[in-house]
């Protein structure tokens, strides 16, 4: 069978309605206090895995009502069992092993995995979480995954001989984790690559690896790419084969779109408003300008609004403002198409 | 014949496994204003001189404070220089490390010293001489937005003599080893004119022989430089021969009276090199340099580690030149 286009595996997903303009996460949002005592006790043994299991259900539940109270169109777990991206799959993959701390900015530190042997799978790593989001709401759920490509780049490598190596035995790895989350309902699967924009001459081995994980899916796929050379990488990461990539774009000021004008973004998009780093708090207001102007050269019925990133680094507080304001300045923008 | 080690700059703050991550928690107490900058300070003390004794225990000849204080090597200058203002979040070169990017937004003036306090702790605490390191005017350019020159020769030489006048503070400290940062410059050949100008007015500040400039490059290779890097006013050229193997056919150009600092092991990755293997490469150097010319180092800051690789790297670095001191060399 000839693989779907964009549009048809879109619509296969035949969830969004309306004229387009649909709101977002990236992906995690930030862990209430309970869950960040319970990660700590957890890791001094005073509780057991079904406890912090049991507070990580409850969190997510919490995030996806909330999710629902404000209407977003595309939902999110969170997150809220994952410590960060990549650490999550390399503490259940053979062949990974979870490493010392090492300094990602400020005062931020996460355990930096290590290929030590080959790498392999098991078991699948997001399903359950995946099923649970989804049974909890009838919007849909974005299955979320880490790229082969941001794994091993955020990985040390103490049993590979090249990098490519070790990405296309990951890619592997993420494809079979993607087609689980197919066969479970997911329509929607994010493949996140932020590390994509780093090395301008490993772009195409960012692409030759995507085309493995997505190949065979017949799910809207999604890629989040940030903090990189987009000037360099633009328009060579449209040719990473997925139907959507998703962006920052107000961290820089909007711009990226300047690139936009010689060359049209081709894909569907996921538009980042808000700065993740930032206890700012945008306005409604300040939001929909962001919108507009990415409507200059987007259709709203291809373009995805969300924040530019993770949400994780926020206040719960903090976060859900800024994607209630999301959701209001969409409300605005959309009255006036 | 002894063969120098030394370190490019950072070390990995973060405590061995099961040990008190002091200074993450005091940054965060003093978020929430349960800790005082005093606090922090003292947090910081015991951080760089462990950090110093670490090296030294090692066996590293010219050590640094690690960068225990600092983020990466732009903000804390561009927080001390008057029209700079701290910017949002930017990657480290290749790595998965991001650096708040500096901008321009009025003319540059020095705001009094930056880095002379955290030297002078250093040097307190050291048993061996303590490097002082700057970022080079041309790296520091390139990773700041400029809204305020307009021209990059302008903004790359009001960098210079804010910096000038830091080289200056660090010489009148004390500091008898100096090593300018220029990552950056291995990717914009177009400024190696301007990069010599500009090194100009930051040596022209130091006393003539008085104190040892080491260029520093990493993350890459200076083929696209050419032997043209040592027009440079530098005495020792840092390069990284882990990230850019042809540096070794630059290293080969060494000119006399010129001394390499050669990047030899991964400070990028956990896999621990050979010490054999690492023992015969420094010979190889000093028989081809004599070992008076040859300082061994990591490929860049050892930040990229966690600590105990940090702190392996270094134990094997120094042993192998040990091993290749008693070998020949």
């Amino acid at each position: 069978m000839q693989r779907q286009t964009e549009g048809e595996r879109f619509m296969t997903a035949n969830a969004m309605q309306g004229p387009g303009l649909w709101t977002t996460s990236v992906g995690s949002f930030p862990k209430p206090d309970y869950i960040k005592k319970a990660r700590s006790r957890f890791a001094r043994k005073e509780i057991s895995r079904e406890e912090l299991l049991d507070l990580e259900r409850q969190a997510t539940k919490e995030w996806i009502e909330f999710q629902d109270s404000i209407d977003i169109d595309l939902a999110v777990d969170g997150e809220m069992y994952r410590g960060d991206m990549v650490a999550f799959f390399a503490e259940e993959l053979p062949g990974l092993e979870i490493g010392g701390l090492v300094r990602s900015y400020g005062n931020r530190y996460y355990r930096k995995p290590i290929a030590t042997g080959p790498v392999g799978r098991d078991h699948a790593v997001t399903v359950d979480w995946w099923r649970y989001a989804q049974s909890l709401t009838d919007k849909p759920v974005k299955g979320m995954l880490t790229g082969p490509y941001t794994i091993c780049d955020w990985s040390f490598n103490e049993h590979y001989s090249t990098r490519r190596d070790l990405v296309l035995d990951l890619a592997k790895v993420i494809r079979d984790e993607a087609l689980d989350l197919e066969r479970a309902g997911a329509k929607f699967i994010q493949i996140d690559e932020p590390a994509a924009s780093t090395r301008m001459d490993e772009l195409d081995l960012v692409i030759e690896s995507m085309a493995v994980v997505t190949e065979p899916l017949s799910a809207h796929t999604i890629t989040h790419i940030c903090y990189g050379d987009f000037h360099n990488a633009y328009p060579k990461m449209l040719d990473i084969p997925v139907d959507q990539i998703d962006l920052e774009f107000a961290n820089s000021d909007y711009s990226l779109l300047e690139e936009f004008s010689d060359h049209p973004f081709t894909k569907y998009i996921g538009f980042g408003v808000v700065d993740v780093h930032s206890h700012h708090e945008e306005t409604v207001e300040e939001i929909a300008e962001g919108i507009r102007r990415g409507l200059k050269h987007i259709p709203a019925d291809r373009i995805f609004v969300d924040p530019d990133c993770g949400l994780k680094t926020r206040t719960v507080e903090e976060a859900k403002t800024k994607l209630t304001n999301i959701k209001k300045a969409v409300d605005v923008v959309r009255a006036e198409l | 014949m002894a063969i120098t080690t030394t370190v490019i700059g950072s070390y990995p703050k973060p405590p061995d496994e099961g040990r008190a991550f002091v200074v993450r928690q005091t940054l965060h107490k003093l978020e929430r204003k349960e800790a005082t900058e005093e606090d922090l300070r003292g947090a910081q003390d015991d951080l760089a001189r462990s950090i110093v004794g670490e090296q030294e225990v090692a066996g590293i000849d010219i050590v640094t404070d690690g960068h225990a204080r600092w983020d990466d090597i732009l903000t804390p200058f561009a927080r001390h220089i008057t029209g700079f203002e701290i910017g949002g979040l930017l990657r480290w070169f290749d790595n998965n490390v991001y650096y708040r990017r500096p901008v321009c937004v009025g003319d540059l003036e020095w705001g009094g010293p930056s880095s002379v306090d955290a030297w002078r702790f250093a040097h307190s605490v050291a048993l061996k001489p303590v490097k002082a390191v700057l970022p080079g005017p041309i790296t520091f350019a390139r990773l700041s937005v400029d809204e305020h020159y307009g021209t990059h020769e302008e903004f790359v030489l009001a960098i210079a003599r804010v910096l000038a006048q830091e080289a200056f503070e660090l010489e009148a400290a004390g500091a008898r080893y100096l090593q300018i940062d220029e990552p950056a410059l291995l990717d914009a050949p177009e400024d190696l004119v301007l990069a010599k100008k500009a090194l100009e007015i930051i040596t022209g500040e130091l006393k003539p022989s008085a104190t040892e400039v080491t260029l520093a490059t990493y993350f890459g290779d200076a083929k696209r430089l050419g032997e043209e890097i040592y027009d440079l006013p530098a005495d020792v050229f840092g390069f990284d021969l882990v990230a850019g193997p042809e540096n070794r056919a630059i290293v080969d150009a060494l000119p006399g009276g010129k001394k390499v600092q050669a990047g030899l092991v991964d400070a990028r990755n956990t896999k621990l090199e050979d010490k054999d293997d690492l023992a015969r490469d420094i010979v190889t150097l000093a028989e081809r340099f004599g070992a008076d010319r040859v300082r061994v180092a990591p490929s860049s800051g050892l930040e990229f580690l966690p600590r105990e690789k940090a702190r392996a790297k270094l134990l094997h670095l120094a042993q192998a030149a040990r091993r290749a001191e008693t070998n020949g060399g």
